[in-house]
């Protein structure tokens, strides 16, 4: 959890592979409203440039990630 | 009507035989930008990431288009899947998907003869995922490996179809751009890794360092495969002489280039090295020496049979830019302006080279990927 970002909504995708942690952020983003954060955990290293790609493609904004040996978190805004 | 699968093998094979078809990347624009699957041939490649058809379906179905033999790639294979599905569903016939992923694509070896003769075989392996070339010498029951890869796996299953064993491997110089495969060999196998001792010293595995002119032989027969020190790309490199007529020129000698000397932070000491291997041994070779280089970096440096060799003496004329340098220093502004970053994996698979960093398969399958980067200019 980060110190800094209130977290609306956490999504656990750990263990998934592609394409399900990007199908299941595009559907979990969409069940908060514009403006509010959603934290999702991924063990996939794909999604290290896979979401930034969604992001992009989304028109959502990833505030930040992180990443230490076992997974990487994101805490995306629902920006649309 | 579904999605069937295919293999790294089977695009080979489709690029080679001038197949028909379209070939869809749904990986990332930042990891297509960085690697693509490359042919000899032309051949249709549109990129139209996964999430894209995640996030405005009809807008991504409609940028491929139909009627086409649709063979879709992307990282890990189950995107490509969920991808030939969408596109099924939307009236695509045609569809199919990599099995693995690109990765199998980037690990895959392509054997191709080079010569033969009464009781010996030269085979290229082909690498088209990172351009690069690794070779097989075989006579009797017995095959001497240039260069292997790691993905030891075809290189035991083609010296399984010839009846051979895998005796010995020999590794021109400690590479930055992929791993090697010796190590590897040595385990399954307990095959002698010979190397340049100047660039393995401390390496974690048993090796027989190679010095200038040092012969090795097949135990009956077949060819002499003489050592020749060619320092500069690294200063262990090496090259190795087939009967004097073929030179496994590692780094050394490219169709269209020459190695790069920068890559060990040392780029003038090396830049002299090179320059004086370049001049003193490559330029007393003999012109029909057939050069048999470690890497390409364009599919059009291949012959008519897709074969990546040529003479030396025609290797000068395409890189006169370079052989015809007579001045140390006027080498020295060639290599500088032609110097750029290298990827930053290298500095790890060196030392996984040495035996030195230990990594599990997927990791070394993430950093092996990619073109090479190894050429002194993109084009001499």
């Amino acid at each position: 959890m980060s110190d800094d970002i209130k977290v609306d909504k956490s999504l656990d995708l750990k263990g998934l592979a592609c394409p399900m942690p990007v199908v299941k952020v595009s559907k979990g983003i969409k069940e908060v409203e514009i403006g509010q954060v959603i934290e999702a955990i991924t063990t996939d290293p794909g999604s290290l440039t896979d979401f930034p790609a969604w992001a992009r493609t989304s028109g959502n904004e990833i505030l930040k990630s992180e990443q230490d040996d076992n997974e990487i978190r994101f805490y995306i805004e629902r920006k649309i | 009507m579904s999605v069937q699968p295919f293999t790294a093998q089977d695009l080979f094979e489709w690029l080679v035989s001038k197949e028909t078809f379209l070939l869809l990347d749904v990986r990332n624009d930042e990891e297509f930008g960085r690697f693509k699957v490359e042919g000899p041939y032309p051949f249709e490649m549109i990129n139209v990431p996964y999430m894209e058809f995640i996030e405005h379906e009809e807008e991504s179905v409609a940028k491929v288009p139909k009627g086409k033999k649709l063979r879709i790639v992307c990282a890990k294979e189950g995107s490509s899947k969920y991808v030939g599905e969408i596109l099924v569903n939307h009236g695509h016939t045609d569809v199919a998907h990599m099995l693995v992923g690109i990765k199998d694509w980037g690990n895959l070896l392509a054997p191709v003869r080079v010569a033969a003769g009464d009781d010996y075989e030269l085979y290229q392996f082909r690498r088209p995922g990172k351009a690069s070339c690794s070779y097989g010498l075989l006579c009797n029951k017995e095959m001497m490996l240039f260069d292997p890869a790691k993905n030891i796996a075809a290189y035991q299953a083609f010296a399984d179809e010839k009846g051979c064993t895998v005796t010995r491997t020999f590794e021109t110089h400690r590479q930055a751009d992929y791993i090697s495969g010796s190590p590897m060999l040595q385990q399954a196998l307990g095959t002698e890794i010979l190397v340049p001792a100047a660039d393995f010293q401390g390496a974690a595995f048993d090796y027989t360092p190679v010095n200038d002119n040092d012969r090795f032989n097949f135990t009956h027969g077949g060819p002499t495969v003489k050592v020749m020190h060619t320092p500069g790309h690294t200063p262990g490199s090496t090259s190795y002489l087939i009967d004097d007529k073929f030179i496994v020129a590692g780094d050394m000698i490219f169709i269209f280039s020459m190695g790069r000397p920068d890559l060990g932070g040392m780029a003038k000491a090396w830049s002299r090295m090179l320059f004086q291997t370049m001049t003193e041994k490559i330029l007393a070779l003999d012109d029909s020496m057939l050069v048999l280089p470690g890497h390409y970096m364009d599919w059009k440096e291949a012959n008519q049979d897709l074969v990546f060799t040529e003479t030396l003496g025609k290797i000068k004329e395409i890189n006169a830019a370079i052989y015809g340098i007579t001045d140390e220093s006027v080498f020295y502004d060639f290599i500088q302006s032609n110097m750029r970053p290298q990827p930053e994996e290298y500095a790890k698979i060196r030392e996984i080279n040495a035996g030195l960093v230990q990594v599990d398969a997927e990791e070394a399958d993430i950093m092996d990927l990619g073109k090479n980067e190894c050429a002194a200019s993109m084009h001499a």
